[in-house]
Formats: structure tokens, C-alpha cells, sequence
């Protein structure tokens, strides 16, 4: 069985504990709690007859209180920028945290525009957004709520990785 | 006495297993008896020795850490941050720590809930409130942004246009734009919502309550309104429908570039919730959650009992020199650091019983404690607070670092004033300090300034001033003069600088050194600037037509710069006067380039493709980095003329000039040299290869009359 070790990043408040949970529990929460340190989740998908383990690292949210630690990068596959579409913020930190991201490690990133099931508020235009996306490997949208994009961007970047 | 470990985690001291680490993953266990590490490593036992079977990534990923450390040897520890570990149906709250004691390797395991709870439950708080702020401040600034443009580009905003209409019935934000006199142009409905006192008999205008409130809450009121600056902060309405209500404020200048009139738009936001959430938690409804100071409604009250105690002191209002450029280069993360890192150099210099608070985004208040207690202040008093603010700039003075390595440097601008010599009051307190501070803002290096009656009086003539400068255009009281510049091989006029002067009725010729920064910080530079482009091709069109070829520069600011329609407004010129883009130049200083390097690699870009050069004024005064020298399409590098002036006797400036000059060269660029004013420098710079010279050692600026004689002349030679 093959592992990879994925890494969630993103600003505070994205929704990146609720995707992980959603994805390998089923389960989401509408209250937000805020997490600190790490939390490491297993999940196994199947990629062309192959069992591929997903080790995920959801990480604290980045900002004031805590800041971006390349440790956690380490020995990593690829990693996950989650945003919050209702909140124009994440995307700038998004940002911010991809380049330190890139200073660190060459890994695919995959761009998760979460909290789908909400009207798109934050104030970036469709064109900024394509050119940010042509950043990453892959790019998705996701509901942590509904569940939408979730299952096929975890399948997708396993595919990836084991191509 | 010893304590066995046992005994302290009976009474619930510690909740840690410890164990001895022998080689690389084996470890003899210490001391293990927590119920919840049969769960997370099954294979320890007490006191056995025993293989670890890497079962806990986390754990794995800190022990290639703990590894490095105890292979260093050195007593000391370190830690691998709090991580969660799902095991069985339990969920483990842990944090290990690698240790050397005695020569002895440790690893120690602990269970962290009620920490991970404590600390949990204050960044929840924290970090709700980020998000609330966050998303006021992105409205805010995008409503700014639409409704600013819309006004700027619809000509008269009291027409309401269909557009600005519709987006102010939109927003959630209350706006309020106003005309330069502070009158109500126009609003929409969320505003009156806002301010809805429930009274229906006293029913005053929301934005006349709104102007009240900030001018009895904010001394820095009429500082704001007079210097055209851009404000955001809170306001408390106590005379609300259902008790108070706080607001989040941002007051913005517009200025219409082409009528020259300003226009005010006030946003706002409804922040009671936020403020409610604050409430819950003390520490964060009195702090600055970023910096840990007091936050500015404690200041206020501290401030408020100083005065009372009758004893005087300085207020001293600091705050950050152009920190918008950190935050542009780095992002508003390193900025965060950087303020945090600031805070802590600042207290670290201050005395014990002084007050320092945040009370702003980039702005800081100290109380200063008096040693002199009951006497007045003198000039000792005085002479500690300016000691005392050397200390604080020289503590800023070395550059930030960030985790990554980002490099990043900051400068303090420092108002002072005095109670009671100068104000009794806290609110004209801070505003005069407040005032002071803003003296040393246009100043490009650090200091501080004590407020004085001249200060005031200086303000009050500025006023005046800007008053006047408002008006000149359209008096035409501006003038062109053209300081040529000689090619130093062939000595010939090879093009020749446009330079305004303003001829103001009564008062004569106003130096440009006192309004250019006038202009451009209440935003008339747009308009001025303008006028100069338009100007200097009327000029190249009327040498044009006598047969003479010359090229203009004009000088290009930061605000011009910014200015959407620059592009558009150099390219109607170049075709209304049907003159040639190459006649052209534009003149940038490095300031310029670094602050704003987005939009002027895209001006520089479409300028060059008209044909236009470009030269980088006053080279080596500002951050010369010889990346964006790579980047953008340059010409010519201007060595500024304080390298050029002391170039006979300082060898440090010799070398600079011959440094820039070797590095223009080696890039393709031109150099010109200013200010040069003795043989001596002509021909030091001629010896080594410069370009062009411009001074008064060949030709004072000229009226455009002298410039087209002396260029007809040097045409007939």
C-alpha cells in the first residue's frame, strides 16, 4: 500500500478541519471551533487497482496568533490551500501562504474554494480567480456542509500522486 | 526530598510519560503509568526497555527532530507543538518535548487537554472577532474602491448616477458621500437604518450625528478633514433605538481629478455584535490582541486618570513610517509580525511606569512618566522625552526579521505634547500631539516633534495654503520653467526638464519644495500633474513648429501614478498637440517604483511601447534595488545631486557615483548627473564616462521663451 502525506493549510476560519471530517467521517459541524496544533487523519482510496493511504495533516489555521511552520511540510506529497469564498481575506492570506509555501517545498498544491454551499461574497473576480488557479495543480470547489467537490479532489489528487 | 513522579501525577500535577531514550528507536520507559498510553504506544512498559513500534506520525516526524537534538548533546529541550491523536474512541490532546538532562537523552509525552481547552477557548474568541473585522474591513475597502471610482469618473456625484445609485442601495454599508464642505451629497437607506434613535420628534441627519461623534470622540477630527487624509475607527452611539450601538467608521477622500473638487465618503458598519463578543472575553475587550498592549479605549481611561492626578507629563503619538510598504512587499502576515515584534521593542525600551497602547492599525500612544512628579515640565522633562524617543526609533532602527527570513525595515514618526503646558484636556492633548506627529510624517527620516503654538499656526497657514493652491489653476498662476540638460561629450542641450512654479498674486513666487508635497497629499498633484503633461506638449508642439527637436521630461508622483487615467490622459496629449512620443520623458523616483511596482511595471510597459523613455530621479536616496532596474523599462539612472555636491571632497560620494555609474552602464542605461555646479564635478564626471549633466554650472531652470532662444541659438551653431 502506497501512503502520502497531504497537508491542509490555509488561513483561520476556511473550513479545514470540516472538509477532513466530512470527508472521513461523513459528519459536519455548522458551529466553528478553532484548532490548534495538528490533527492526522487516514484515509484509503483506490487508484487504478492500487490502495493509496491518504495521511492527512490538517493544520492550525494560519494567521496573527499562529504563523506558517515549514516543518510540517515535511516528507509531504502535496499539499491543500483551502479558501472561504465568503471572505476575501482567505484568499490574500491563501496567498501569502502559498509563497511560503513554494519557498519550502516543490510539491502540487491543489486550490480548495470551500464553503460552496454559501453565495460567493469575497471580492475577487473570475479572472483574478483563473489566474490564481493557474497556480496550482488542480483546483476545486468544495462544500465541507454538503459534501460537494470534496470526494472527487481527495480521488483526483490520489490519481495524481500515483501517476 | 524526592517526589516520585507517581505521587505528582496521583494529585494531578503531571499528566506525562517519560521515557529514556537509549539509541535511535529504543527507549527504556521511566515512567508510564497514564492510562492513556497503553493506547498510544501499547509495546511501553515501566522501567522496560523497549522498540518503538512508529506508530503515531506525529510522533515519528518529531523524533527525526529529537534525533538531530540528541545527537548535539546539549542540555536543554524542545518541543513538538500540540497534536491530536484519534486512538481507539479517545481523542489524545499530546505534546512531547526531547530533552537532555545531564548528559541523559528524554523523551517526554504529555497530555495537553486542558491547556489545548485554555488556549482553545481564548483564540476562539480572538479569532471570531479577526474574521468579523476581516470581513468589515474587505467592505469597507471594496465599497471605497467601486463608489470612489464611480464618483471620480461620473463628474458630478449629486446627480446620482444610475450606477452609484444602485451600489449604494446594495451595500450593507452605510455611505454617506459628502462635498468638500461637509454637506450631504448623497446616502442610502442602511445608513439611516444605523441611526435610527427611535425619537421620532429629534430627528437629525444620520451623517450630522455621525460628524459629532467623531469629532467629540476623536481629537483627531479636524486633522483629518483639514490635510484631506483617509481615517477608519470606532464610534460609541449612546442615543441608539435599543441602548448603544458601536460602528466601525472609514472616512476616505476623493478627489475629482479634473474639477479638482473633493468629495468625503463616509462608510459604516454596525460592530455592536463584535463588540459584545469582546465583552466576553476582559483581556480582550481591554487589549490589542496582536501586541498584547492596552487597546485605545484603555489608553483613553489611563489617560484620563493621569490628567487627573494633576501631575505633568508627555504624550507622545508614534506612529509607524510608510508601514503600507511592508505590508504591499510582504503581505499583512510578516506585517502582523513585524508590529508584534515592534510592540516589543518599543516596551522593552520604555520605563516601567510609562503607558504604551495601541491605538491604532500602525499608531501607538505613551504616557511618560514625569520624575518630577509635581513640579513643571522643564527643560530636563524635555530633554528625557526626546531622550527617550531617540531610544524608541534607534530600538526600531534594526531591520525585522521575519521566521522566513524576510528582511524589513521601519521608521517612527513621534509627536509630543505636554500637560499642561500645552493642553489641559486629553482630547486637545492627543490631538495636538496627534499634530505633531503628522509634522515629522513628511519628513523622510524618523524624529520627533514637540507640539508648539508655531505648529499650529504652521497648520492653520497650510490651510490657507491649500486653500489657494486649490484655486490656482484655475487662476492660472502656474508656470513652466526648463532646466536643460548638456550631453557632457558633445556639450549640446540634448533635452531639458519641466519644472513648476507657482507665481502666487500677493505672496510671489511659492518654492516648489513647499506645495509639490502639499499637492500630493491632498491629492491636487492629479490635476497639477495634468496641467504640467498638458503644458509641456503644448511647449514641444511650439518647438515643433520652429524646426528645433528636443526632448521634455516631466516629473511623474506617487498619486499621478495612481492615477488610472494617466495613460489615457499622456496618450490624448501626445495626440491633441501632434507631437512625437519620443519628444517625451517621465521622471520617477525609486520610492515610486517600489511602493506602487504592479502598476508602474504596467504604465512603463505601455509608455514604452508609445516610444516614451523613462529616467529614475534622485537615484540612490531611496531603495535601490538593482532587481526592479532589471525588470522595468528604464533609460537613464539620475544620480541625485546630494552625491553630486560634496563629490570634490567625499570620497564615499566619489565612489557611489562611480559605482552607479559603472552599474547604468553595465545595464545600458544613461546616467545624467544633477545639481552639478563646479568645473570640478563636470569634469570628475566627464573623466568617468557619465552621460549627461544638469546644474547651475551650465543653465538655471529657464521661462520656456529663454529655453527656445537658447536652443534656436544652439540649432543655428
Amino acid at each position: 500500500m502506497i501512503q502520502k502525506k497531504i497537508c491542509l493549510l490555509g488561513a483561520t476560519g476556511v473550513g479545514k478541519t470540516s472538509l477532513v471530517k466530512q470527508y472521513v467521517e461523513g459528519i459536519f459541524s455548522e458551529k466553528y471551533l478553532t484548532s490548534i496544533g495538528v490533527k492526522i487523519d487516514k484515509k484509503e482510496v483506490e487508484v487504478v487497482e492500487q490502495i493509496v493511504q491518504l495521511m492527512l495533516w490538517d493544520i492550525e489555521g494560519i494567521d496573527r496568533y499562529c504563523g506558517f511552520q515549514a516543518k510540517y511540510l515535511r516528507g509531504a506529497s502535496a499539499y491543500i490551500l483551502v479558501t472561504d469564498q465568503t471572505r476575501s481575506q482567505s484568499m490574500t492570506e491563501g496567498l501569502e501562504i502559498q509563497a511560503l509555501i513554494k519557498e519550502v517545498a516543490d510539491i502540487p498544491g491543489v486550490l480548495a474554494i470551500n464553503k460552496a454551499d454559501l453565495p460567493a461574497t469575497w471580492h475577487w473576480s473570475e479572472n483574478e480567480i483563473d489566474h490564481i488557479k493557474s497556480q496550482f495543480a488542480l483546483s476545486c470547489i468544495t462544500s465541507a456542509k454538503t459534501g460537494e467537490g470534496i470526494e472527487s479532489m481527495f480521488a483526483s489528487l490520489a490519481a495524481l500522486l500515483v501517476d | 526530598m524526592d517526589i516520585k513522579p507517581s505521587i505528582l501525577h496521583a494529585l494531578g500535577l503531571i499528566d506525562c510519560a517519560v521515557f529514556e531514550r537509549l539509541k535511535s528507536g529504543h527507549l527504556k520507559a521511566r515512567f508510564v503509568g497514564v492510562t492513556w498510553l497503553a493506547k498510544l504506544m501499547p509495546e511501553a512498559s515501566n522501567n522496560a526497555t523497549f522498540t518503538y513500534q512508529h506508530g503515531c506520525a506525529y510522533l515519528d516526524d518529531f523524533l527525526l527532530d529529537a534525533e538531530k537534538f540528541w545527537a548535539n548533546g546539549q542540555s536543554g529541550k524542545i518541543k513538538s507543538g500540540i497534536w491530536r491523536e484519534q486512538v481507539a474512541q479517545q481523542l489524545l490532546y499530546l505534546e512531547a518535548y526531547a530533552a537532555v538532562v545531564k548528559g541523559v537523552f528524554y523523551l517526554v509525552i504529555c497530555n495537553v487537554e486542558k491547556e489545548y481547552q485554555r488556549q482553545q477557548q481564548t483564540l476562539q474568541i480572538a479569532r471570531e472577532t479577526l474574521f468579523t473585522n476581516d470581513k468589515l474591513v474587505a467592505q469597507h475597502d471594496h465599497a471605497f474602491e467601486r463608489i470612489a471610482s464611480l464618483v471620480a469618473n461620473s463628474g458630478d456625484s449629486s446627480q446620482a448616477a444610475a450606477p452609484l445609485k444602485k451600489l449604494l442601495q446594495q451595500t450593507e454599508l452605510g455611505v454617506a458621500i459628502l462635498d468638500e464642505h461637509l454637506n450631504l451629497l448623497n446616502s442610502n437607506a442602511a445608513l439611516v437604518h444605523m441611526f435610527d434613535s427611535g425619537d421620532k420628534k429629534q430627528k437629525q441627519a444620520p451623517e450630522i450625528t455621525l460628524l459629532q461623534l467623531f469629532e467629540s470622540q476623536y481629537p483627531e477630527y479636524q486633522r483629518v478633514f483639514s490635510t484631506n487624509s483617509p481615517w477608519s475607527g470606532e464610534l460609541y452611539w449612546l442615543n441608539a433605538a435599543n441602548g448603544s450601538k458601536w460602528f466601525k467608521v472609514s472616512i476616505h477622500p476623493i478627489c475629482h481629478s479634473e474639477k479638482q473638487l473633493t468629495y468625503w465618503m463616509l462608510s459604516i458598519s454596525d460592530i455592536s455584535q463584535l463588540k459584545y463578543l469582546l465583552k466576553r472575553n476582559q483581556k480582550l475587550s481591554q487589549f490589542d490582541v496582536l501586541t498584547e498592549l492596552p487597546n485605545r479605549q484603555y489608553f483613553w481611561q489611563q489617560l484620563n486618570q493621569q490628567i487627573k492626578k494633576a501631575r505633568p507629563f508627555y504624550l507622545l503619538y508614534i506612529e509607524i513610517k510608510q508601514f503600507k510598504r511592508i505590508n504591499e512587499l510582504h503581505g499583512h502576515l510578516v506585517g502582523d509580525v513585524v508590529i508584534k515584534d515592534l510592540a516589543l521593542r518599543l516596551r522593552a525600551t520604555i520605563s516601567s511606569e510609562d503607558t504604551l497602547a495601541r491605538i491604532g492599525g500602525t499608531e501607538f500612544a505613551l504616557i511618560m512618566h514625569n520624575d518630577n512628579a509635581f513640579g513643571p515640565i522643564t527643560t530636563l522633562e524635555r530633554s528625557r522625552c526626546q531622550q527617550l524617543a531617540s531610544e524608541l526609533i534607534q530600538a526600531v532602527s534594526l531591520p525585522f526579521y521575519t521566521e522566513h527570513g524576510h528582511q524589513c525595515e521601519v521608521g517612527l514618526n513621534i509627536g509630543a505634547a505636554a500637560y499642561p503646558m500645552d493642553a489641559d484636556h486629553s482630547e486637545d492633548l492627543m490631538k495636538y500631539a496627534d499634530l505633531a506627529m503628522f509634522e515629522v510624517k513628511k519628513q523622510q527620516k524618523s524624529n520627533l516633534q514637540f507640539y508648539s503654538k508655531a505648529l499650529k499656526d504652521a497648520s492653520h497657514k497650510r490651510i490657507e495654503l491649500e486653500s489657494a493652491l486649490r484655486n490656482a489653476l484655475d487662476k492660472q498662476e502656474f508656470e513652466l520653467y526648463f532646466q536643460p540638460m548638456f550631453d557632457l561629450t558633445s556639450g549640446a542641450i540634448t533635452k531639458a526638464e519641466a519644472l513648476i512654479r507657482w507665481n502666487r498674486p500677493l505672496f510671489g513666487i511659492v518654492p516648489p519644495d513647499e506645495f509639490i508635497p502639499l499637492a500630493e497629499q491632498t491629492g491636487l498633484i492629479v490635476p497639477i500633474g495634468k496641467w504640467v503633461i498638458k503644458e509641456t506638449c503644448a511647449k514641444l508642439a511650439q518647438l515643433q513648429a520652429k524646426n528645433i527637436a528636443i526632448k521634455l521630461s516631466i516629473n511623474l508622483s506617487p498619486r499621478q501614478v495612481n492615477d488610472r487615467q494617466l495613460l489615457d490622459y499622456i496618450v490624448s496629449c501626445i495626440d491633441t498637440f501632434a507631437i512625437s512620443a519620443q519628444q517625451l520623458e517621465l521622471e520617477l523616483t525609486e520610492g515610486v517604483l517600489v511602493d506602487n511596482f504592479v502598476k508602474v511595471q504596467h504604465l512603463l510597459n505601455e509608455v514604452r511601447k508609445l516610444g516614451i523613455s523613462v529616467s529614475i530621479d534622485d537615484f540612490g536616496t531611496g531603495y535601490s534595488s538593482l532587481s526592479y532596474l532589471q525588470k522595468l523599462p528604464i533609460d537613464h539612472l539620475k544620480i541625485d545631486r546630494s552625491f553630486v555636491r560634496d563629490l570634490n571632497n567625499n570620497e564615499n560620494d566619489k565612489a557611489l557615483v562611480l559605482a552607479v555609474i559603472a552599474m547604468a552602464h553595465s545595464l545600458n542605461l544613461d546616467v545624467i548627473a544633477e545639481g552639478v555646479e563646479t568645473e570640478q564635478q563636470k569634469d570628475f564626471l566627464q573623466l568617468h564616462h557619465c552621460n549627461t549633466a544638469q546644474g547651475y554650472l551650465f543653465s538655471h531652470p529657464l521661462p520656456f521663451a529663454q529655453l527656445a532662444h537658447l536652443l534656436s541659438q544652439q540649432k543655428t551653431i
